[in-house]
């Protein structure tokens, strides 16, 4: 993984006596590199913020009551009568549900994330320090998860536990905690064979210490990276869910059932099914552009750090 | 350099060419099983149609939804069909009829053959009559009191004896469709003839596709269409493109928003027909005495917090009609008993005279249970939230142990949304069903959500039992009035059958069973 | 090599078994009654009970697994409560259907992702590159089933072009592998520019640039060569994870395929049936899977099987 280690090193004497022209730096690959990593990290912060600065204050904006109905004021186009995402089926403010209903699907992705990272940390960490039957067992469950048929499996234990917020957010986790551990797992196995590792040892530190003390925090940094992009999939995952009926309870609005609902309308109001997809679209294209940017920064820093 | 590489790079190349073939063949396998024309439009002499359950099979005894019927109608037959106005017209049956208390003649069409040509014997209507009577939980059996025995008199005429008498006997063997007695097992049929104006020519179990053409020796008129297809699109939405785009000629059971979107269109045509069915928010019978639903007033009181003028124009959009008793007005024997009546004001003051302050209810259905289900509960939500009492959703998906909480052994809740049809076209009969629930029956809660009053049940076995016409239409009516003055429903109505077709399909005659016989229905040339 | 296959044969054979067996255990906690689903709304406590007898559910949970277990050395699961067939025939007769899309969208996948990730590399980092890469970004994040209904409004309800669902002519075939294959292109013309962009800063590829290799035969045999592997992997990998059903699209276009067959077997607590698709979806799985390991040797001549033990 080495990247270009030609010409940045020499560019540190106090007076710049190089051919080299400032339009041809900027022509260079690590400058357009760094160039397009930040538009990536602009670009996907603006689209996060324009989805989720109104749903967090949804509760402040002069918006119409999510669960407010008008059966008079059915299906209205977007703009008609101060709807500015128009209504739904029984006369809902459009706008207000999709806000209110990204609560409900924001937060079940937030904390679906918390709870597959602590697992996949911790598990994969132990694999990774402990080896032996410990890595065999943790290993070959996150092999036999690659193949079972993931969302059946979710949907039996939403049918088996009843379709609340933590039952969901729970399945979630169990769909992406594997991600987080086989990276831990890999970042645990090269740090466990660094030298303070053994001097903590020598020490007689206890092995439960020196895990959770020293070495998960010194990996803690890239693992975190990843929970970005698990952001963007748990998102996708819980609108699926609540797409296939396994959604929290009525009358929560979220995502995936407004779209399940508007389905029955697309050919008269095209509306109740784009505009909630889109809000999906742009919130997690942001999310996966961030993510991408900060994984692209990360991995120049740290190649910066080994040329060094 | 380039020698060394070959062998992997000809490997390579070997494997590629494998993973296309696989590709192929799984495509190629397909394409032998589902009948492609070019384009996806139903030919001149074919009509196409599109149900929303899975066709699993042709065997009528185990698969009875509605348009299920329609398809098997046209390819096994009974001795007796359900006429246009509800009386029983003969079939394979020359004549039926009662020829002591117990007993039923029928004489079979001369010469009937099966679409293969074997005859039509007794024999066939004996057999048939066991394999209905050995499924369990059959839709069918229970209209049944007894299923009659065969007695052979020649290979045209038998007797149907019974312990009992059943004076409707030929009405009920419009359900009993006939197959070779020695084709035919309990087990589904997957296959084989009747005497219908169709036979299948073949089908696809996977995609629950059927392809049917006309019976050429079929015993009736010819059907006008030569080829019918039948398709199963889940998806409603997808059912409303298609019949759009012109894609699928019928589509059935449609519900209200689908209708809406489809009326008006260039060549597409609506048809309604009343049902036999009646779909309840049924309050929960098996509360404790203290618990305020366990008053009449209390139930009567909420039901005037539901406006059911808004529910059927708005959500519903005019596709049902506000029940005026407890069962259908389309069902013989029907009573007007009273009115649902919006009255918010009304419902407060009743329950603030009641002492009932802090009410919660727990709405409990099934997803599908009737059209438009979701939207009418969440409505209700909130037409409830007006009058102070806070209403929560508890939605179950097909396949959940809703049965479980109707019978209230995994959780309690006050509200059912259900909905519960009479094939019959009898009130008694869902009378009998809904509102005849005796202590007996309570035990293993097989009673309607714990309906047990013993004057109303009194009340209903009397209409039941007699025989004086005058009396008998007095006595239903005394026992629809004891029912309604339970009030134990906030609100019910009576859906329409929907159908939407493309204008070339012509003579489908929609029936309240919501079927139609596939033999009249002919294509515009 | 002779003591690797067996080895991984038994280890995929064993996931397989854990996995019927923990789908075995699931839909029989999950609350819910086959024998309700089957005998209807309309029956009595005493018809239900009959009827869970026949289906042999009265008996105690683990005499029914043995009875699972030895059903799966025979190869018949039992019949399919709702169909009323051998479970394992009714999800052989959808099974072509799912293979027909999940192939024709690995296909399409592979057509467009390739050229267009071998693009993205020698462009790295260009405006056009970075507008490429976004809309890939944008790919990867649609839910395929908003994805699959846009299609529809726009190809079968505004510009009637193809049939709205259900797979009775080719043009059915068109809706759903778009929408299957826009995620794949996303994901793997990414990772074809991954590869590439690694082998082209790779110090073989500037020894062969010295020595006077054309550009065309470094892109084409050195860089694309070796980015074959992984990407030939992912490929695999994705297809073998599409056997399991593409549930969400084949339940938005009526395809009639396993994923819409398991949703459906759920609804009806079908339980031969659940299991059948599950046993046969994942044996499926697996072996293309194992399949894909005993490619390697024959991609790349360094890889010597057993020895070379992916983890």
């Amino acid at each position: 993984m080495s990247t270009t280690v030609n010409n940045p090193t020499h560019a540190a004497e106090p007076v710049r006596r190089s051919a080299v022209t400032k339009a041809q730096i900027k022509g260079s690959s690590a400058a357009r590199r760094a160039r397009s990593t930040r538009i990536k990290l602009w670009l996907g912060t603006i689209l996060t913020l324009i989805v989720v600065v109104p749903i967090a204050m949804a509760n402040l904006l002069p918006i119409a009551d999510p669960n407010m109905q008008d059966l008079g004021a059915r299906r209205l186009a977007p703009l008609v009568d101060g709807h500015l995402f128009g209504t739904d089926q029984l006369g809902r403010d459009l706008l207000a549900r999709v806000l209110f209903g990204g609560q409900t699907s924001l937060m079940i992705g937030v904390l679906a994330v918390v709870v597959s990272g602590a697992v996949g940390v911790i598990l994969g960490s132990i694999a990774g320090f402990y080896g032996k039957w410990a890595d065999v067992i943790i290993s070959r469950v996150l092999e036999a998860q690659l193949s079972l048929p993931l969302l059946m499996m979710l949907l039996l234990v939403v049918a088996l536990f009843g379709p609340s917020i933590p039952v969901i957010t729970g399945v979630i986790a169990i769909a992406q905690w594997p991600e987080v551990a086989r990276l831990t797992r890999s970042l645990v196995l090269v740090e466990r064979e660094k030298p303070y590792v053994d001097a903590a040892k020598t020490l007689g530190l206890p092995k439960v210490q020196i895990l959770a003390q020293h070495v998960i925090p010194n990996i803690f940094k890239q693992a975190s990276l990843v929970i970005l992009l698990l952001l963007a999939q748990a998102v996708l995952l819980e609108s699926a869910l609540s797409f296939l009926g396994a959604g929290p309870q009525r009358p929560f609005s979220t995502w995936g059932r407004l779209i399940s609902d508007g389905q029955d309308y697309i050919t008269t109001s095209w509306w109740m099914v784009t505009l909630p997809g889109l809000f999906i679209v742009v919130l997690v294209v942001g999310v996966n552009l961030l993510g991408d940017a900060l994984r692209d920064g990360n991995l120049r820093r740290s190649s910066k750090k080994e040329g060094k | 350099m380039t020698a060394e590489f070959s062998t992997p790079q000809m490997s390579r190349r070997q494997l590629l060419k494998l993973a296309s073939a696989a590709g192929l063949f799984a495509a190629v396998g397909v394409s032998a099983t589902a009948c492609a024309g070019p384009t996806g439009l139903p030919g001149k002499d074919t009509l196409t149609l599109a149900l929303n359950r899975s066709l699993v099979s042709l065997d009528n005894k185990l698969n009875q939804f509605d348009a299920a019927v329609t398809v098997q109608r046209s390819v096994r037959e009974g001795l007796t069909a359900i006429g246009p106005d509800i009386a029983p017209i003969p079939m394979l049956a020359e004549s039926m009829k009662m020829t002591a208390p117990t007993r039923w003649t029928v004489k079979l069409r001369e010469g009937i053959t099966y679409s293969d040509g074997r005859k039509v014997k007794p024999k066939d209507v004996a057999t048939a009559l066991e394999m209905y009577s050995k499924v369990q939980g059959s839709f069918v059996a229970s209209f049944f009191p007894e299923f009659p025995t065969v007695t052979e008199v020649d290979e045209r005429n038998f007797h149907l004896d019974s312990k009992g008498p059943i004076p409707i006997l030929d009405a009920l063997m419009a359900l009993i469709l006939i197959s070779p007695a020695e084709d035919n097992k309990a087990e589904e049929l997957q296959t084989g003839v009747g005497t219908g104006p169709y036979v299948v020519q073949s089908f696809d179990r996977g995609a629950g596709t059927y392809t049917l053409v006309k019976n050429e020796k079929y015993w009736g008129e010819p059907a006008p269409v030569r080829q019918v297809n039948v398709r199963f699109l889940p998806e409603e939405s997808s059912r409303v493109i298609a019949l759009r785009s012109g894609e699928v000629d019928v589509i059935d059971s449609i519900s209200p928003n689908s209708m809406e979107q489809l009326q008006g269109l260039p060549g597409v045509t609506i048809e309604t027909a009343s049902s036999l069915r009646l779909n309840q928010i049924f309050y929960n019978f098996r509360k404790p005495k203290s618990h305020p639903l366990s008053d009449a007033k209390v139930r009567q009181a909420l039901s005037y917090a539901v406006d059911g003028q808004a529910l059927v124009h708005d959500v519903l959009i005019d596709t049902v009609e506000q029940a005026q008793g407890v069962t259908p007005t389309s069902l013989t024997g029907f009573a007007k008993t009273g009115d649902y009546v919006y009255d918010p004001g009304k419902a407060k003051s009743m329950l603030a005279d009641l002492g009932v302050d802090d009410l919660k209810l727990k709405i409990i259905w099934e997803t599908g249970e009737f059209p438009s289900d979701t939207a009418i509960m969440e409505a209700l939500v909130q037409m409830f939230g007006d009058i102070g009492v806070k209403t929560e959703l508890q939605q179950f998906e097909p396949g959940g142990n809703i049965l479980q909480w109707r019978q209230g052994k995994e959780g309690d809740w006050d509200l059912l949304g259900n909905g519960f049809s009479s094939p019959t076209g009898l009130a008694i009969t869902m009378l009998q069903g809904m509102y005849a629930g005796t202590s007996e029956k309570e035990k293993t809660r097989d009673t309607y959500q714990g309906y047990v009053i013993p004057s109303v049940e009194r009340k209903i076995v009397r209409a039941a039992s007699e025989v004086d016409q005058a009396k008998r239409t007095a006595y239903l009516k005394d026992a629809q009035q004891a029912v309604w003055d339970t009030w134990p429903c906030a609100w019910a109505f009576t859906p329409k059958s929907i159908l939407a077709r493309r204008d070339r399909v012509q003579n489908l005659e929609l029936s309240a069973a919501n079927a139609y016989p596939l033999a009249r229905v002919g294509l515009e040339s | 090599m002779l003591t690797y296959l067996p080895k991984r044969i038994g280890q995929g054979l064993l996931t397989v078994f854990l996995t019927v067996s923990v789908v075995f255990l699931l839909i029989r906690m999950a609350p819910g009654d086959p024998a309700a689903s089957f005998a209807g709304p309309l029956a009595t406590s005493e018809q239900l009970a009959a009827v869970r007898e026949q289906f042999g559910l009265d008996k105690p949970l683990f005499e029914q697994y043995i009875i699972f277990i030895g059903q799966l050395f025979t190869g018949h699961l039992g019949q399919s409560y709702s169909f009323q067939a051998p479970a394992v025939q009714v999800v052989m007769d959808r099974l072509p259907y799912t293979l027909t899309l999940a192939t024709s969208s690995i296909l399409l996948a592979a057509v467009v992702a390739i050229p267009l990730g071998m693009w993205m590399a020698r462009r790295s980092d260009t405006d056009a590159e970075l507008g490429v890469n976004v809309l890939t970004i944008a790919g990867q994040s649609m839910p395929d089933f908003w994805t699959g209904i846009m299609l529809l409004t726009g190809f079968s309800v505004i510009i009637p072009l193809f049939p709205a669902s259900g797979f009775t002519t080719w043009g059915g075939l068109v809706l759903p592998t778009i929408t299957v294959a826009i995620l794949q292109v996303a994901l793997i013309s990414r990772m074809v520019k991954r590869e590439m962009v690694n082998n082209f800063n790779a110090p073989y590829l500037n020894i062969a640039r010295s020595r006077g290799v054309s550009e065309r035969v470094l892109t084409w045999r050195y860089a694309l060569g070796n980015a074959g592997i992984p990407v030939f992997t992912a490929l695999g990998t994705r297809f073998a994870a599409m056997l399991n059903g593409v549930v969400v699209v084949e339940v938005v276009f009526g395809w009639p395929g396993v994923g819409s067959l398991i949703v459906r077997a759920l609804e009806t607590r079908d339980y031969p049936l659940i299991q059948a698709t599950v046993l046969i979806t994942a044996l499926l799985a697996v072996a293309v899977q194992l399949l894909i390991d005993l490619a390697y040797p024959l991609l790349d001549p360094r890889v010597r099987l057993g020895k070379a033990a992916s983890a």
